[in-house]
């Protein structure tokens, strides 16, 4: 099984620049998720891991070795495409079963006519029968070996593409996105099935979503990706945690972290609405700062206690839990004049509770669930964040 | 409710299906009537509108006189080369056009496109000219290869534009199984896109079927004339057997039906569906 490393790593389609430089490595038996908004790059990095795309800069290396110029068969990758990518003039038999014929097929088996042949002969061949079983048996597929990809569903086809890359028993598993044209409830399923699967056959993942909820669930490891860079590289709890920075913040978690500009004085923090309150810890040496705070760690209490002054604006009923989304209040009560353009800070509260639309209260939390950005470099402040473009993998 | 209303529009389709059936239809019923005809009640009495079966014996008498079998082994010949080798090279002028990109390519389909609006009769001498150079006059070889020179670039353009709507990851999904790119097309390309193979088929073949214009300059020899050529040769200056060109022209028409009914449920099957998502 490789080490993947990637040094330099750069792509270039004509005069645009979709990854300026990419350096990272993936470990042995990792799930490595790469996560961002679509068009960050990640399906373009994936497929040049892969041989699909080219590279225009830099180093690809498996286990320290340039694989640049080796084509993808060579690369001996698996690949599991968003849109399936099955054939759809075989069956489901033909469709798990072609990666083992191609690598049993000489030369002048290729030849027109003589493939036909060979495919038929090959296909009755002992242990591509009992591997294709196996694998079909694995992904549950086995009573629809006969069918045609037409006639089966989303989950099926999936299933059917993943036990294609499967059968070859690959080092190295990419999947660009392969869960996005299921419904939510078949997503979680295959969720699971994909965790499931890394566990047992121990080998390297790359995965490319932006599905956070997919990211945090099935990693071992998240690269977050905007615009081409990386944006940060760490495990999910890092990346959740500790956001590198705002864009991190924003992009994972749902509701994202609140991000609130606020000047400090002292132990006194000002936002841009004008209400103050005391930080109940230590604060960075800045004078402007982005208070950076998750929701579940905001505690809804009453208005007369100290906190930031809000008014319930949003109430998410979704059965464990409650999302609410509150406006800042000004010094005298009111809401601030640009409500359009003001962000609602959001709280999670587990439980049902009843909270009324329009209540006033009071927004707490503890110190130790805060992070801080510069608000000119987005950057966090907080020393306990994740480097940023850490190469480490 | 729905069932009472959709009463006339059934009964709309089936009389239009029926007009066009009878449209279609009464020029072979013309024709194996004219073939049961003698040709003296044609010439003098006129044609009785309906099939005379008791001149099936002397339409039969007649027929065995011709080299019929022959001429239709030529044009088999004939059509099945045009077929096979629009096919071929179409398939790789097909796919080169869709998935490669190179210098010209935009000149190189327009240049195909002209082949189809510069009339055959056109080129004729110059390629009785260029026959005469390389030796394919009087050969069936020959024949195949001008009439492939115009029905290639359809072939080409009916299996690029097939192949354009296969999803490009289909086939990098079989690049990565360790599939060479030949292999590719035939294994994986081209079984997907067997209706428009089907129909780029059906164009060459009778392209190459109803030729008659080269294949009556470019063959001099009896011996190898397609049958188009030879129920020409029928019309004589001061008489026309009209019964036995019609018996002729059925029979020539029957294995072109039969091509057809073979193939025309692959133009009508479409098999990419459940390929890609959605």
């Amino acid at each position: 099984m490789p080490q993947i490393t990637m040094k330099g790593v750069s792509k270039n389609f004509g005069d645009v620049t979709v990854i300026p430089q990419f350096d990272a490595s993936i470990d042995d038996g990792e799930f490595l998720v790469l996560l961002g908004p679509s068009g960050c790059g990640k399906s373009t990095l994936l497929r040049m891991i892969a041989g699909l795309t080219g590279i225009t800069s830099g180093t690809l290396g498996f286990d320290g070795e340039d694989v640049n110029e080796w084509t993808p068969s060579r690369r001996g990758v698996a690949f599991v495409f968003q849109s399936y990518a099955l054939y759809p003039h075989m069956t489901v038999r033909e469709n798990i079963a072609f990666p083992l014929l191609m690598d049993a097929f000489r030369k002048w088996h290729h030849i027109p006519l003589v493939s036909s042949v060979m495919r038929w002969k090959l296909m009755r061949r002992p242990d591509i029968v009992e591997r294709t079983n196996q694998i079909a048996e694995q992904l549950e597929l086995t009573p629809l070996m006969n069918r045609r990809p037409a006639s089966l569903s989303g989950g099926q086809r999936q299933r059917v593409a993943l036990a294609r890359s499967l059968v070859r028993d690959p080092s190295l598993y990419l999947l660009d996105e392969p869960l996005s044209n299921l419904d939510a409830k078949l997503r979680t399923q295959m969720r699971s099935e994909i965790s499931t699967l890394h566990q047992r056959v121990r080998k390297t993942f790359v995965y490319v979503t932006h599905d956070q909820v997919e990211a945090m669930t099935m990693a071992t490891k998240i690269i977050v990706m905007n615009r081409g860079e990386i944006q940060q590289i760490g495990t999910p709890d890092e990346i959740y945690e500790h956001p590198a920075n705002t864009f991190v913040a924003r992009f994972v978690g749902a509701p994202p972290m609140n991000l609130l500009p606020v000047r400090q004085q002292g132990q006194q923090l000002t936002l841009e609405a004008g209400a103050t309150f005391t930080h109940p810890g230590q604060l960075p040496a800045d004078k402007e700062l982005i208070l950076g705070l998750r929701p579940e760690r905001l505690r809804l209490q009453p208005a007369e206690q100290p906190g930031i002054p809000v008014e319930v604006s949003v109430v998410e009923k979704l059965g464990a839990e409650v999302i609410l989304g509150c406006r800042v209040l000004h010094p005298g009560g009111g809401q601030s004049g640009d409500l359009l353009r003001q962000d609602l800070v959001f709280v999670r509260i587990s439980g049902n509770p009843h909270v009324a639309i329009g209540t006033r209260a009071s927004l707490g939390y503890d110190a130790a669930g805060v992070n801080w950005y510069s608000p000119q470099t987005g950057k966090a402040l907080h020393p306990a964040a994740a480097p940023l473009l850490s190469c480490s993998a | 409710m729905n069932n009472v209303h959709q009463i006339p529009t059934r009964l709309l389709h089936i009389l239009l299906v029926l007009a066009l059936t009878v449209f279609g239809g009464f020029p072979i019923y013309w024709m194996a009537t004219t073939a049961l005809s003698l040709n003296s009640e044609l010439y003098n009495s006129g044609q009785v509108p309906w099939p005379q079966l008791a001149n099936l014996p002397s339409m039969i008498a007649e027929l065995a006189q011709l080299p019929l079998m022959r001429w239709l082994m030529n044009t088999s010949i004939v059509a099945v080369g045009t077929t096979v080798l629009s096919l071929v090279l179409g398939a790789l002028a097909g796919y080169s056009l869709s998935r490669f990109k190179f210098h010209g390519k935009g000149i190189l389909g327009f240049l195909m496109f002209m082949t189809q609006v510069v009339p055959e009769a056109l080129i004729l001498v110059p390629l009785y000219a260029m026959f005469i150079t390389l030796g394919l006059l009087n050969s069936l070889f020959g024949l195949v290869l001008a009439n492939v020179g115009f029905s290639l670039p359809v072939a080409a353009f009916i299996i690029k534009g097939a192949i354009d709507a296969v999803p490009y990851e289909i086939e990098e999904s079989a690049v990565i199984d360790n599939c060479p790119r030949i292999s590719v097309l035939t294994m994986i390309i081209l079984p997907i896109i067997a209706p428009s193979m089907a129909a780029a088929a059906v164009i060459s073949f009778f392209a190459g079927w109803n030729e008659y214009l080269f294949a009556a300059t470019f063959l001099m020899d009896r011996d190898l004339w397609p049958a188009s050529v030879g129920l020409a040769s029928f019309v004589g200056q001061y008489e026309t057997p009209l019964s036995a060109v019609m018996a002729a022209a059925l029979i020539f028409s029957l294995p072109a039906v039969v091509f057809f009914l073979l193939i025309q449920r692959k133009i009508v099957a479409g098999i990419t569906a459940g390929a890609v998502k959605g």
